[in-house]
């Protein structure tokens, strides 16, 4: 009876007939397993040195209390206490989570939108693309530099020139050194550069879209307006989702715009938890604390993905 | 530039070198005894990585069976993350420059670096530097470091014209002096300071006006924590700097802290805005090859007022020295370098570069006419290293954020707050 | 685009495109001024002289030639890796059955929040216990490691999209697993392919930090011109030329690959929709 419902069973839908459907379910679950194991080797392999490994170090790294080149002193936990107690670094996180919902909003929203209209007429835009692109291409660094010289603040800012000219004058301000206008005006040069990302990823999704959707819904005499409303929109989805996660968590990390434009401040107000941990790390080369504030973040992160990454992968079991 | 190519480093044990050093330092070296490779850590970039190069080249002339070697470190921002990645890294070198008497300490409390006492005594470098130098490069009682370039950071930029167009004749030699100015320089449209405070260069003045309210020997104690942040000097200094803002010295907060020195710098030099700027002798480069000035004609340095506390004798210096390592292959060739370094040639080709020499040795007429102001004035002044290179770890940030949080608002009730958490960080390094 | 597109969407992206790229144009204006001029920003006009003293300067100085090489070698190894390793392992995620899927899906899509600087440390050290500083393998297993993160991310979230049936078809007719891989689901996925090969073209031709720390003599061109902005020089126009040319190679890439996916060429035509 056995034999007979596990040869029906193998590869195909069909139902089990009579007995072990428990056997059954455990050969489909492994029976893949030679294969995926064989394409995901290397991956495995390299995400252990590069991820992983650094990942228990990290752990490690968070127990002990480093200040410099001295002995490193073991502390347990004390990293993590000082952490929560640790005035700025509360402070970085409230920042950080203004800094990540709207830079993550505006690049991932602007670059939607774009994207869409792109796919609409693809060759025509190609310019505008690349240059659009060519922002998110430039390194963060120069984003900095760039936008430093935007948001100057006398009349060499480009900003103050620009409202000088339209007649604006008295709207020019020192910009970077307001702690009121300063996060506002970091977000703007941020999500300038990082719009690039969603444009590139959701009109390559658009440009997946099987030809012969659209052309039903041409023959159906859809304009291409309403192809982009109802088809070309939700089938982007894949890109979005893309965008956002990568545009989330990439603004985690943000280091160099912050600390060219403001270094973190005035008076701290620009810091994030990236530029929190890169200074604990690198800078003061507190590497405990830093690690600790790493897993902290990490943590976070992991509390809000689990489920939306579980939830997504359950419909492909 | 050369990076570390080929494996022509030996190591030898700690207990061998430590051997060696001190047989070598014991006797005098010729030019023939030392040859071999001789490895320098070195970060400097831009016109310093050309002095540099041009201090190695005069080192191989007088010394040619040494090899001068690099290990090139590109860094970003503050060098010490990448020197101690590349230190822990197992990178060996004979030689090192530091600009940080905190990190020098950090190094030696590791048994990083060598003491130089015996090797100052040796190979007479007293001969060269006076002792004012020799304290500037001793931690804990012994000396880490010889000092190759120093800057003035008490000394006051500013340009002819726009003292000119103020109706300023005479630069003002004391406090009230200064401070009276400030209304010609405000009546002409010109914000008297240009203070960049976006990341450190607030803290000069805050460092000068304590120096020469309270004197070096308090500026040390307090960078040494052995005085806290609270004390009186402290508030009292702050309460001077309060005065000087309200006296109307530096337009708003926010154009303050939007501003880095070199922005600053601009103000004075470029666009005329401001008057004065107290930054280190870098922006006199800046001022000769980017804003293409003429050193003492269209600008020039005035020496921080005098105050009348009794400490008007006082300069805040930053500094650049050459350490030795422990574990070093070749200190025979190290020692060498360290005693060549302030003689003559050495200290001459600094002055060529357009920086200031400590050596008694240096041919001053090599210095343009602001660097003249600018040596003489330290040369005859009691010395304070900079807090900002001074201050261990990350209470440096503390102090400079503290100091923002004034500038924003200075009463009397942010004197207290501001004084407070600086000693609430400086508390957990003791 | 099937039928006509609205006539006013070219105007308006080039429109936005105009105004996104003045920045940019500054980099380019900063690059053929004397850097004496653009001190006050590169709009003014008080004096207008063109120079390319900082293009010569700069191909003199530095390393440039031999930079321009590491770099190519470094993101061209490192993108072919992730672009030939991230497609079977989306696959294998998204179409296959195996202990541990979930679990390794997380552990490597979480991955993504660890920032380069926490994960440059603890390589140092084990760089330098196997002897691998300054080797090129101490700088792509990070770079292709990294990117998994990422990269399968952004693939299996298009192949949620691909039809099942397609595969289960290929499987029921005698395709193993790798077959109906390298078959079916590939040939049909260039899309999302070619947009991680772009990205992680430009992730890795801008990398700093990696190499800044793990090369010594081998130095890409971020590191070569992080040499060029000097502790107190500014160098603004050297600086930009460094920007220009750094940029324009992952432009190049970008413009080359875009095609692959653009005109919507790739269509999944195999299903009887």
């Amino acid at each position: 009876m056995s034999e007979v419902a596990l040869r029906g069973s193998e590869g195909s839908n069909s139902r089990v007939v009579g007995g072990a459907p428990q056997r059954t379910a455990l050969r489909r679950w492994i029976a893949d397993a030679p294969a995926a194991y064989l394409l995901l080797l290397p991956v495995l392999i390299l995400f252990g040195f590069a991820v992983l490994y650094p990942l228990v170090q990290t752990i490690v790294l968070s127990l002990w209390d480093i200040k410099g080149l001295g002995k490193p002193k073991f502390i347990g936990l004390g990293n993590f206490v000082a952490l929560v107690q640790d005035a700025n670094f509360r402070q970085a996180a409230t920042t950080t989570l203004l800094w990540t919902l709207c830079t993550t909003a505006i690049s991932v929203g602007a670059g939607w939108g774009i994207a869409l209209l792109c796919a609409l007429a693809p060759r025509q835009t190609l310019v505008p693309r690349v240059i659009i692109f060519a922002a998110f291409g430039v390194s963060e660094a120069v984003i900095g530099y760039v936008w430093l010289q935007v948001y100057r603040g006398d009349t060499a800012g480009l900003l103050n020139a620009i409202l000088s000219g339209a007649g604006l004058g008295n709207l020019a301000h020192a910009w970077l050194g307001d702690a009121k206008t300063a996060i506002w005006c970091l977000i703007a040069a941020y999500s300038w550069a990082q719009t690039g990302l969603p444009l590139l990823v959701i009109f390559a999704a658009t440009q997946a879209i099987s030809r012969n959707v659209l052309e039903a819904a041409y023959v159906d005499g859809a304009t291409p307006m309403n192809m982009m409303r109802h088809i070309i929109a939700p089938l982007s989805m894949p890109g979005v989702r893309v965008a956002l996660f990568i545009n989330l968590l990439g603004s985690l990390r943000a280091f160099d715009t912050i600390y060219v434009l403001t270094g973190g401040g005035p008076v701290r107000s620009t810091e994030t938890i990236g530029y929190f941990m890169f200074r604990e790390s690198f800078t003061q080369f507190k590497l405990g604390y830093g690690a600790a504030a790493t897993l902290i973040l990490l943590a976070a992160v992991l509390i809000v993905s689990i489920p939306a990454i579980l939830q997504r992968t359950k419909s492909t079991t | 530039m050369n990076g570390l190519g080929d494996a022509g480093m030996r190591r030898r044990t700690m207990l061998a070198v430590f051997a060696a050093s001190m047989l070598l330092s014991a006797a005098p070296v010729s030019a023939q005894d030392v040859s071999g490779d001789l490895v320098l850590l070195d970060w400097a970039s831009g016109s310093e990585q050309e002095m540099i190069k041009a201090l190695e080249d005069g080192f191989t002339k007088a010394y040619p069976n040494v090899h001068f070697k690099e290990i090139n470190l590109t860094v970003q921002g503050d060098a010490r993350g990448a020197i101690r990645a590349a230190l822990q890294s197992g990178e060996k070198a004979d030689l090192f420059i530091n600009t940080w008497p905190a990190f020098r300490k950090e190094l030696a409390d590791a048994g990083l670096l060598r003491d130089l006492t015996s090797l100052w005594d040796s190979a007479k470098i007293g001969d060269n530097l006076s002792d004012s130098w020799k304290a500037l490069g001793t931690t804990d009682g012994k000396l880490y470091g010889i000092t190759y370039t120093y800057g003035d950071r008490s000394g006051m930029f500013y340009k002819t014209a726009t003292m000119k167009k103020s109706g300023i004749d005479a630069q003002p030699k004391t406090w009230d002096e200064f401070v009276a100015n400030f209304k010609k320089l405000n009546d002409a449209g010109i914000t008297p300071i240009a203070i960049g405070a976006k990341y450190w260069s607030h803290a000069e003045w805050f460092e000068s006006l304590y120096e020469h309210l309270n004197g070096v020997e308090k500026a040390a104690d307090l960078a040494a924590h052995k005085i806290p942040w609270t004390d009186d000097s402290v508030k009292n200094t702050l309460r001077k700097f309060a005065e000087m803002l309200k006296a109307g010295c530096c337009g708003t907060a926010e154009s303050m802290l939007a501003n880095d020195w070199d922005t600053a710098s601009d103000m004075v030099f470029v666009q005329g805005t401001a008057g004065y700027q107290i930054i280190g002798m870098w922006n006199n480069d800046r001022a000769r090859n980017v804003d293409k000035l003429k050193e003492g004609e269209d600008y020039s340095l005035q020496q921080f007022p005098a105050m009348g506390a009794g400490h008007d004798d006082v300069s805040s210096v930053d500094s650049k020295e050459f350490s030795a390592f422990t574990d070093s292959a070749n200190p025979a060739a190290a020692d060498a370098f360290l005693a060549w370094v302030t003689t003559a040639d050495a200290a001459n080709i600094v002055a060529r570069a357009g920086l200031a020499s400590p050596s008694n040795k240096v041919d001053p007429s090599l210095y343009g006419p602001v660097m003249r102001i600018a040596a003489g004035a330290v040369s005859s002044s009691k010395v304070q290293f900079v807090l900002g290179d001074l201050l261990p770890g990350d209470l440096v940030d503390e102090y400079r954020v503290q100091l923002q949080k004034f500038l924003q608002d200075p009463s009397d009730a942010t004197i207290d707050s501001v004084t407070q958490a600086i000693e609430a960080k400086a508390a957990t390094f003791d | 685009m099937i039928g006509k597109s609205p006539r006013w969407i070219p105007y308006f992206t080039w429109l936005l495109a105009i105004v996104w790229v003045i920045p940019l144009v500054g980099i380019v204006v900063t690059s053929i001024r004397p850097e004496s001029d653009t001190i006050l920003g590169w709009w003014r006009l008080d004096h207008v002289e063109l120079t390319l003293r900082a293009w010569f300067e700069v191909w003199g100085k530095y390393k440039l030639a031999e930079g321009f090489w590491v770099t190519l070698e470094l993101a061209g190894v490192a993108t072919l890796g992730t672009m030939i390793l991230t497609p079977a392992a989306a696959y294998a995620f998204q179409f296959l059955r195996f202990p541990f899927r979930r679990t390794l899906l997380v552990i490597i899509i979480n991955a993504f929040v660890l920032p380069a600087q926490v994960v440059v440390i603890p390589l140092f050290t084990l760089w330098r216990q196997m002897g691998l500083i300054d080797n090129v393998l101490a700088v792509l297993i990070p770079y292709v490691g990294l990117s998994f993160a990422w990269s399968i991310y952004l693939v299996k979230n298009f192949l949620e999209d691909f039809p099942r049936e397609l595969v289960e078809a290929s499987r029921i007719d005698g395709c193993g697993a790798i077959r109906s891989f390298l078959y079916v689901v590939l040939p049909n996925s260039l899309s999302p392919i070619f947009a991680v090969g772009i990205l992680q073209f430009l992730f890795c031709w801008n990398s700093l930090l990696i190499p800044l720390l793990f090369m010594r003599t081998q130095l890409p061109l971020p590191v070569v011109f992080a040499q060029i902005s000097g502790m107190y020089d500014a160098n603004w126009d050297l600086r930009a030329v460094a920007a220009i040319v750094t940029t324009s190679v992952p432009l190049l890439v970008f413009l080359i690959f875009q095609r692959q996916f653009a005109g919507g060429s790739v269509a999944t035509s195999g299903s009887k929709e």
